[in-house]
Formats: structure tokens, sequence, C-alpha cells
């Protein structure tokens, strides 16, 4: 086992690199020079060319590209990802916080996630056709087709003005977290519920189903096992979603007001701060990789013959 | 089949749902506001309050001016005491001695005395380049400790704003020495002890910051006893969170955008919870284009009179602000100090503002939208700021205005420090902003024609663009009256005529505060609210 | 035709295939449906309710509501098509190359899909947008950048199943080239895998573009797109709740039409999938998991 995930991190390191290279060049395809803008963000007021010459060779900017990749790539790894253009804070010191935040939301929301779609994945496969399966389904259609950002305003108006049991925005208590949450579960137990139901029905024909129930096991007993069988696949699935949800919180944070990556890093395009950005994508690159290797390595565990697979 | 019918059926059933749902939303119901917070306000900014260091302009305005003061106060009736008791004037006008209050102490319990005053001059002149639109930060030669509450400044030459740029909110003002950082501020500093009526006292970035009431405030403890600022995205989440009492109080930020439209703020008052207080005008919002971009269709004057003419001020003052702003043809309204200039009037009139192009050389080429001059188009880029609902709704009229006399005109939404930043490295070709208000016009914002980091790029492409700056210089020195009257007249018939800032509409400081809410006023500067006169009824 | 007379069989397919057609006939042929100009701005017709002239009322600038939606139908669907068509032809052509040549060429493609993959979707799109700017084209060039990868990875995976089959292994024995072969066997078979994959990512696509023109990210004014006409009634959402209505009702449909036509295509291509409902797509998100662990092999 051990040998397996020794193996499986070291895999995850090429493609690390890889994506902190790509990143390293998207910020230096924007338009404006960077050395300029930290003048600018230091409040100089004109700036002569031989104040860019000297600030270059402060920054090490004169050095050659490659050089000057692996000691960003150093710095990023003591999480110093410059300074913020606009609030000439460390960039760190903002995204600490809002990566923290968005992830409260996005573990909260897929533990929901997970029960509503196993809830519903099995009532639905059990009740295969009938009319409970089909409204389920049917809604499930219907919420995914609606924009998150109108379900999210009407539900706003709605728990928080209407009825007033909600706060509207930001993130003070447990209370803060329950629309939002809704909103985001709504969107992805839609899709993940079908996974779980199918992979119920699949079992569902398999053989020691058969054979089971041929042996006379209760329906109960026979119910479990084939939920055994089905948790892999959800689990898995669920591991693969959390990066997906991670990535995706931007337009929900933005409504809710929510202090998160998505709320920093739209303000940051707004507001053109590069190293924010670059930082924001970072990151999350970052976490998407690590959160699919920990996914590997959960199934792994769970399931002993994957580990040969590698 | 039977199994796509259900489907059918409960997609339906959810759009009538979603409709009803949606068609009795006026009678959304109002919270009244809490009984309980007799003693509290909250209220909702687009941003956080940022650094809060005095000495630097990232933080924001309305905070700052909570926390820290300054010598003297910019009021209706000209310059009054505040940390200084009282002061005198050399006759040739370089040496201001100050007598400071003696019963002020800094937040963290240090004495406000002359120490701490040459201290924080002292920090400020030393990060001088950033203070360069304040010109008397390059008039200051010393600051000398005449006696423990006496503090003498010495100015390289006369200056006659020196006063009302002393009663700035930033950076003439006090920190505790205690705060500095390697002995200056320049670097950040170790905490925001001032001497103001409110002490910062929690702040999480982008979510909020409270404020409590200073007990040992000089002028007494103010009534309400706890303010906060909470960060919350204009518009509507903004109004729901009025709504439900989560923030009790709104007004204009320090860039001059509303965080709520118009029909809103009635809408709050019309529920009975809330009341609207507006300031008389103190700017005027306007479009400011950038001369000194020679590749750009921006830097002729013709262009920039078209448009002039073909803004429908009446509309957007009737319309679009519901009233609320009256129309400026002007860049300071002639109540403004030596505004009141016999300047030429350029009404909405796109057949004029036709005209003007086509003596030009901008010729519309049959069948096209656009007019072109030597193969180049008349294309323009108009920045605004994305917090303000009413900024983005001006200038998509604008936008469809200018359509019609063949301008195209792209229009851009950012957030006001990037605009600002846009302004300062002259990256824009438009971009709409405000005057400073009343306390520093003219005098900041046409000493600011000078300066890089705001209007020298508007500016420096004008023809006379160095008789202006002469003149400029001369009437910040100039003592007489009557010379200073003739220069600024000068100064304001230049800018006009080039038309570099087009006026919109004369902009107020409107305040949405909880009905039973009195002393509402306002100062001169319109970036910070008086909170400590406050008081629940 | 078969697929056609399956499809046609299906009623709700057919109803979905209906609003899609005229939905893109309206958006290709908008000047002559939309009764008004989109950005004709008049000041008196401020939030106008509906009227004869104005069906759908008139927006904060006195347009026609009515016209900005029909003109909003190019940005929120037809452009989004576009983008789609543009990430699964090179997607398609990648994921043949992968499939049928193996070795070298194969590994190279997976591998930059891989890089591509993982970038979070919302991820990129956030970081093209914070470097270009602005602007639908860059949100359209973010999202090609993300998706077609996506589909070469598919599509890949379909072209090896039948690169295996016997005809194909007959064809290229007899020394067929590989152009026709992939031509004449390979293209048709796929064909429908794709059309599969390609349709049940537009909904998704429509709402994720949409949602970046409510944030302000996307198209900039004065056009119309359906989600910054949520975005601008979004503020006068307690004021005038009617303006949330159409302009949401008409992504909706639009996306529940995708969605359900997407699932009676693929009912129509393979009816055994009629006792499962969605079973491709399902099976899709399972292989991707398949997926994931074969790059991480190749690494």
């Amino acid at each position: 086992m051990g040998s397996y995930i020794i193996k499986r991190l070291f895999i995850s390191i090429p493609l690390l690199l890889v994506i902190s290279f790509l990143t390293f060049i998207l910020i230096n395809l924007s338009p404006l020079d960077p050395v300029e803008v930290v003048l600018q963000a230091q409040g100089v007021p004109t700036i002569t060319d031989e104040l860019i010459a000297q600030t270059k060779d402060e920054l090490g900017m004169d050095k050659p590209f490659i050089i000057r990749y692996f000691d960003w790539v150093i710095a990023c790894l003591q999480l110093d990802f410059g300074v913020s253009y606009v609030t000439g804070k460390p960039v760190w010191s903002l995204i600490g916080p809002a990566f923290l935040n968005t992830l409260k939301l996005t573990l909260v929301s897929s533990v929901v996630i997970i029960v509503l779609s196993i809830l519903l994945g099995v009532i639905c496969a059990m009740k295969e056709g009938e009319i409970m399966d089909k409204s389920v389904r049917g809604f499930s259609f219907f919420l995914t087709a609606m924009p998150s950002y109108w379900m999210a305003t009407l539900m706003i108006w709605y728990f928080s003005v209407k009825v007033d049991l909600l706060p509207t925005s930001g993130m003070e208590s447990y209370k803060s977290y329950i629309l939002p949450v809704i909103v985001i579960a709504i969107s992805y137990a839609g899709i993940y519920f079908r996974v779980v139901r199918s992979s119920m029905l699949s079992n569902l024909n398999e053989d020691y189903v058969l054979y089971g129930r041929a042996c006379g096991l209760t329906e109960r007993k026979v119910t479990m096992h084939i939920l055994r069988n089905s948790l892999q696949v959800a689990i898995s699935i669920f591991c693969m979603a959390i990066p997906i949800i991670l990535g995706s919180t931007v337009v929900i944070e933005n409504v809710f007001a929510w202090p998160g990556l998505g709320s920093l890093s739209v303000r940051a395009i707004l507001g053109r701060d590069f190293p924010i950005i670059q930082a924001y994508v970072l990151i999350l690159a970052v976490a998407f990789v690590l959160f699919n290797t920990i996914s590997d390595i959960i199934n792994a565990v769970m399931n002993p013959k994957l580990r040969n697979e590698i | 089949m039977k199994k796509r019918k259900m489907f059918v059926f409960l997609t339906m059933l959810m759009y009538l749902f979603v409709l009803v749902g949606c068609s009795d939303g006026n009678d959304a119901k109002t919270v009244s506001t809490n009984n309980k917070k007799k003693t509290e306000l909250v209220y909702a900014s687009a941003k956080d309050i940022n650094d809060m260091n005095p000495h630097l302009y990232g933080g924001s305005m309305p905070a700052q001016g909570m926390v820290y003061e300054s010598l003297v106060e910019n009021t209706e009736d000209g310059i009054k005491p505040l940390l200084a008791e009282s002061w005198e004037i050399s006759k040739d006008g370089k040496v201001y001695t100050f007598h400071l209050r003696e019963d002020v102490k800094f937040h963290d319990g240090e004495p406000f005395n002359a120490e701490a005053v040459k201290k924080n001059i002292e920090a400020v002149q030393n990060n001088a380049e950033k203070h360069s639109w304040i010109k008397l930060s390059t008039k200051i030669e010393s600051v000398n400790i005449v006696d423990a509450y006496t503090v003498e400044l010495v100015l390289s030459e006369a200056y006659y704003p020196t006063l009302v740029e002393l009663s700035m909110t930033r950076p003439y003002v006090f920190l505790s020495p205690k705060d500095f950082k390697n002995g200056g501020t320049k670097d950040g500093v170790n905490g925001f002890n001032g001497t103001g009526p409110y002490i910062l006292t929690k702040h999480k970035t982008d979510e909020y910051a409270t404020f409590k009431a200073n007990e040992n405030y000089w002028g007494g403890s103010p009534e309400i006893k706890k303010i906060t600022s909470k960060v919350l995205p204009a518009g509507e989440t903004t109004f729901l969170a009025l709504q439900k009492g989560e923030v009790n109080f709104v007004f204009t930020d320090d860039r001059g955008a509303d965080s709520l439209d118009v029909e809103a703020m009635n809408q709050l008052v019309d529920s009975g919870d809330y009341q609207l207080v507006r300031s008389e005008p103190m700017n005027t919002k306007m479009i400011v284009a950038n001369s000194s971009k020679s590749d750009n269709p921006v830097s002729e004057t013709a262009v920039r009179e078209a448009i002039w003419h073909s803004i429908d001020r009446e509309t957007i003052s009737k319309d679009i602000l519901n009233g609320t702003e009256t129309v400026a043809n002007t860049l300071f309204s002639p109540n403004v100090n030596y505004a009141d200039v016999d300047l030429k009037k350029r009404g909405y009139d796109l057949e004029e503002a036709k005209e003007i192009l086509e003596e030009s050389g901008w010729a519309a080429k049959d069948g096209s939208d656009v007019r072109t001059k030597d193969g180049k188009k008349l294309a323009m880029k108009l920045y605004y700021d994305s917090n303000s609902s009413s900024q983005k709704t001006q200038a998509e009229f604008i936008q469809a205005s200018v359509k019609e006399i063949g301008i195209q005109l792209e229009i851009i939404g950012e957030e006001s420090t990037s605009i600002a930043n846009r302004r300062s490295t002259g990256d824009y070709d438009l971009l709409f902003n405000q005057t400073w208000g009343l306390a520093y016009d003219p005098q900041s914002t046409i000493s600011a024609f000078t300066s890089e980091a705001s209007y020298l790029h508007t500016t420096s492409g004008i023809a006379n663009s160095d008789e202006l700056y002469k003149k400029i210089d001369e009437v910040m020195v100039s003592p007489d009256e009557k010379t200073r009257k003739s220069l600024y007249a000068d100064i304001l018939t230049i800018v006009h005529d080039e038309a570099v800032f087009i006026p919109i509409s004369n902009g107020s400081v409107t305040v949405v505060a909880p009905k039973n809410l009195k002393g509402i006023s306002f100062k001169q500067t319109q970036f910070e609210l008086p909170f400590e006169l406050m008081n629940f009824e | 035709m078969r697929l056609f007379e399956n499809l046609i069989k299906d009623r709700l397919g057919t109803i979905s295939l209906i609003v899609i057609v005229v939905t893109i006939v309206v958006g290709i042929f908008a000047p002559i449906f939309a009764p008004h100009d989109p950005e004709e701005v008049n000041m008196s017709l401020r939030y106008a309710s509906s009227s004869w002239d104005y069906l759908l009322g008139n927006d904060h600038l006195g347009r026609c509501i009515l016209s900005r939606i029909i003109y909003g139908i190019r940005p929120s669907v037809l452009w989004v098509l576009v983008a789609l068509f543009i990430s699964v032809l090179i997607g398609a052509v990648l994921g043949f190359l992968a499939g049928y040549f193996r070795g070298k060429v194969d590994a190279t493609v997976m591998r930059i899909c891989d890089t591509m993959l993982s970038f979070p979707g919302y991820v990129m799109a956030l970081a093209v947008v914070g470097i270009l700017g602005v602007g639908l084209e860059n949100i359209l060039i973010a999202f090609t950048l993300i998706k077609w990868a996506w589909f070469a990875r598919i599509i890949r995976t379909s072209v090896m199943q039948f690169a295996e089959k016997e005809y194909v292994k007959f064809a290229k024995a007899s020394g067929i080239s590989d152009v026709k072969i992939i031509y004449k066997h390979m293209v048709p078979v796929t064909f429908s895998d794709i059309a599969v994959i390609s349709s049940s990512s537009i909904g998704s696509m429509i709402l994720q573009v949409s949602g970046f023109s409510f944030l302000g990210l996307g198209i900039q004014a004065p056009n119309a797109e359906w989600g910054m006409m949520l975005n601008e009634a979004r503020e006068v959402m307690f004021t005038r709740p009617e303006l949330m209505l159409a302009p949401g009702l008409a992504i909706i449909m639009v996306v529940s039409a995708f969605n359900f036509f997407s699932d009676a295509l693929q009912v129509a291509i393979d009816p055994k999938l009629i006792t499962s409902k969605n079973k491709l797509q399902e099976e899709l998100t399972i292989s991707k998991i398949k997926l994931q662990k074969r790059w991480q092999n190749n690494l």
C-alpha cells in the first residue's frame, strides 16, 4: 500500500511542474510590464528608464527566463506570491484566508451532495420506473437547466427577505452556509445522483445479487451488499467532484458575497491585479491535481485491484 | 412515453412555480431595523477599508476620517480649529505657528503634542513623491517645535492654500508615533491609533471592520457607540441587507459611486424605516478625456467637443438620476470659489456635433456607422466604475448617443482602483471621474492638472499646455486675490475651450439611514461623514 | 435515417429539436424577427411595462426587451455552438490521430490533454479573461481551450474501440490508405458518439458562458446577452422583478431543450438505452475516472 501511495505521489510531480510553468508563461503574456506596474504600485510618480532598469535588476527581471521561473517556483513554495498591485499587501495574506473560506464552502457542499445523491440514487434505483423515481429525475432535469445564479437570487429573495429566515450574504454563522450550499448542492446533486442510481441498477443485475437472493438472503441484506459495492463508485466520483466544485463556486460566491477565492478573483480581474490572478490559477490547479491524487489513493485503499494498475 | 409526459408535466409545474414566485416580488417584506441596536451603525461598502495608514492612499477615506484628525477643519464658513486651537501666519506668508489643543491623546494613550506633529509631518515629507499632488508637500521646509504644544511650519514660499490642504483627510493627519515603522510611515505602520472619535477595533479583510467610540475623545464621547463597515457587493445584495436590517446605513463612497440606485433608495424610504438625506451639490461628475493619447481620436479638440455636444444631460439628470443631480455645463459649478467665469455653453445638439466632426475631417463613408479619417476609425474606449450602477447606465446611454453622430464607443467596467491606475498611467481614452469636492475645488483639482497621478495625461496633450501649467504654478503662490481671480479665469477658460473635462452632473453625497437617526450632516469634503454628531432618537 | 425515425418517435425529443431549430433560425435572422433595434435607446420608455409595440416591455434604457432576447440568441447560443464546434473539431482531429495511430502521437496528444484538463474549466476561463481582458470572445477562447482536450480524450477512446474491429484490421491489411480508412470506416461509426457527447455539453456550456456575462466578465455593452440582461435585471430585482423573468426563462428553455434533445439522441442511436436513460452520460462520468487512471499511467 505504502509503495502505491509513494508511486502515485511521484507521478503528480511532473504534472505540477508543467502546470506551474504554464501559469508562469500565462502571466508573462499579460500586456502590462511587471516592472512598471510594481513601480506604480509603490506610487512612484515619474517612471524613468533608469529607474526601470534599476528595478529590473532588483527584481531579478534581467535574468534568463528559465532562472526566473525557478526563482519564482521556489518563492511560491514558500507561499511568497508577490504583492497585490491594488492593495500592496502580500498576495498570500489575501488569498490564503479566501482559499480557506472557499474550501469550507466546498467541503460542506460536497457532504450535502454525497448524502443527497446517495439517498436519492438508492431510493430511485430501488423504485425504478415508479412515480418517485420519475418525479425525482424529472425534477433534477429541470434544476440542472436552471442558471445557478438565477436560482440563488430567487432563493435570497424568498428565504432571506420574504420569509426572513436566513442572512442574505457574507459568512458570519452557520446560517450563512445554508443558501449557498443548497444552490451548489442542487446544481451538482442532479448530476451525481444519476451516477449513483445507474451504478446501483447495474449492480442489481450482477450475479452475486441473484445468488444471494437464490440463497434466501433477506432483501435487506442484499440491498446492503449492493449499497456497499455502489458506494465505491460514489466515493470516487465525489473525490472528483470536490476539485470541480472548488473551481466553480465563482458565480455563487459573487452572488452571496462569500469572502472566498471566487469573489477575490473576479475583483482581481476587474482591478487588473495580476499577481492575484496568477496565484489563484496556480493554487486551484495544484489543488485540482492534489485532490485527484488523493481520490486515487482512496480508491486504491478501497479496491486493492486498482493498486496494480499503476 | 408515459415517463416523458411526466417529465414535461413536472417541468411545466416548475416553470409555473417560478412565474408565480416572481410576480409578487413587489411586496417584499421589509424588516424594521432592530430596536436594540440603538447605538450602533452598520454601513455597507463595496470595498474593504483596506490599509488604514493615513499617510498613504490605499485606505477608505470615510474610515480614515473617523480615526484620524487634522490640525484645522474646512467648513462652510472657512477654516476652523480642530487639533490646533489657534494659529498665526507670518507677514510674508512663509511661517505658520499652530497652538495645539492640550487635552488630546492618541487612542493608545500617547499624548498629542508638538513632537507628534513634527514626527507625523516629517513622515509625510519623507515620502514626498507620493504626495506630489498636494502642492504643500513641495513647499514645506521644516517643522519646528516651539514648545510642548506649539509648532511652527516653515514654507519655502508663500502658499495661499496651506490651511486648506492641511485640513484634508490625508496625508496631513496624525498617527501615534508609537505605530511608526523604522521611524516613518512609508513602509507601513504597526497600528492605527489616531486621535479621532472612533477607534478601529477589528478588521477582517474583505468582510468587515468595526470601530468603537473613543470614550476619551476630546470633543466628548460620541453617542453612536459602534460603527461597522461591512463589505457587500453593490446593488441588490446591499438593498436586501438594508431591508433585513443586517446593515442600516449606506452613503456615497469615496469614488462617488452609490451602491443603490435611486429607485431602490426611494423604496427603502417608502417602507417607513429609512430616511434619505442628500447634501448640497458638492462636486462635478464628468468624463475625462486623454488629450495626450496622440494615436487616438480623443486627442483632437473637435472630437472632444463633439462628444460634449452629444450628451443629453437633461435626460441623464431627469431619467437616469431621477432628478437627484443637476445638470452641469462647466467643470466647476459657478458657486465654487473663483469659478464664476463666463464660459461658452455647449448644449445637447447632435447636429452641431456632426458638423464639428465633419469640419475636422471625420467623414461618414456611405453605409458605415462609424466615421473615418485617413483610414482611421472614430473609435474610443470609456471606462466606468463597475460598482456604480448609475455610471454604467450613463455610459450605455452616452454610447448610444455618440453612435448617432458616428462615434464608436466601447464601454468597459472596472474596479475603481484600476480606473485610478489608468488615469495615472494614461492608459485610457475616456473615463468617468469627479472633481474632488468643495474642500478641494478648485485649487486641488486644478493643481492636480499638473500631477501625473491625476490629470497630467488629461491636460498635457492640449495646444497651450505650457501656458496652462505656468498659470497654475503662478496662481498657487500668488498672494493677491485679484491676480488669482484672473489667473483662475484663464485656467478654466483654457480647459473649457479644449473640452478635456466633459461635465455631466453636479453630484452630492447621499445617505440612507434609519428613520430615527438624528444629526446627519456633511463635511465640506465629500469623502467623510461626521458620525460623531449622529444620535438615535 | 433510422436515427431520424427513432428521433421522430420520441415526442419530447421532437419538441426539443423544434425549439432548438427555431431558436437558431430566429437567432441567425434576428434582424427579421426582432421588432426593434435592440440597441435603440429611448429614455421615455425606461422600464415601461409590456405593450403592443414592445411585447416584453423595456429595460433601463428604454430598449425593447423582446428584441434584446432575440438578438441575445447570437452570443448566448450561437456563439457557444460555434465554440463548441471548434473544440469538437480540434478534439476530433487529435482524438482520431491519437486513437488510430497510437504510439508517440497518442502519448504526446494525451500528455497535452492531461495538462489542459488539470486546470478546472472556470479557473482557465478566469485566467484567460484576467490576461486578455473581459469579453465574450475571451470566454469562448478559454472554453475552447479546455473543452477540446476533453473531447479529444473521449473521441480517442471511441476510435480505439473501433480500430480494434476486424474489418478495420482487414482494411489495413489490404493496403487501403489510412486517410481512406478513417474517412470511410471510422468517421461514420464514431460520429454518433461525437454527436452525443457534444450535444450533452451544450447545456452546461450555455449556462457557464451566461454565468460569466452575469458577473460582468463576458460580453460588453451595448450587446444583448441573456446572462448580462439578468445582471442588469438583478440591479432592480426588487423594484422590477419581472425583468428577471424573460432572460431567465429563455436560458432554462434552451438549456432544457438541448438536454432533452441530447437525451433523445442517445436513445435514438442506441434504443437499448431506453431502459436506463442517460446511461451514456453516466458512463462517461465513470469512464472519466478510468481515463484519469490511464493518463496518470502514461506520465
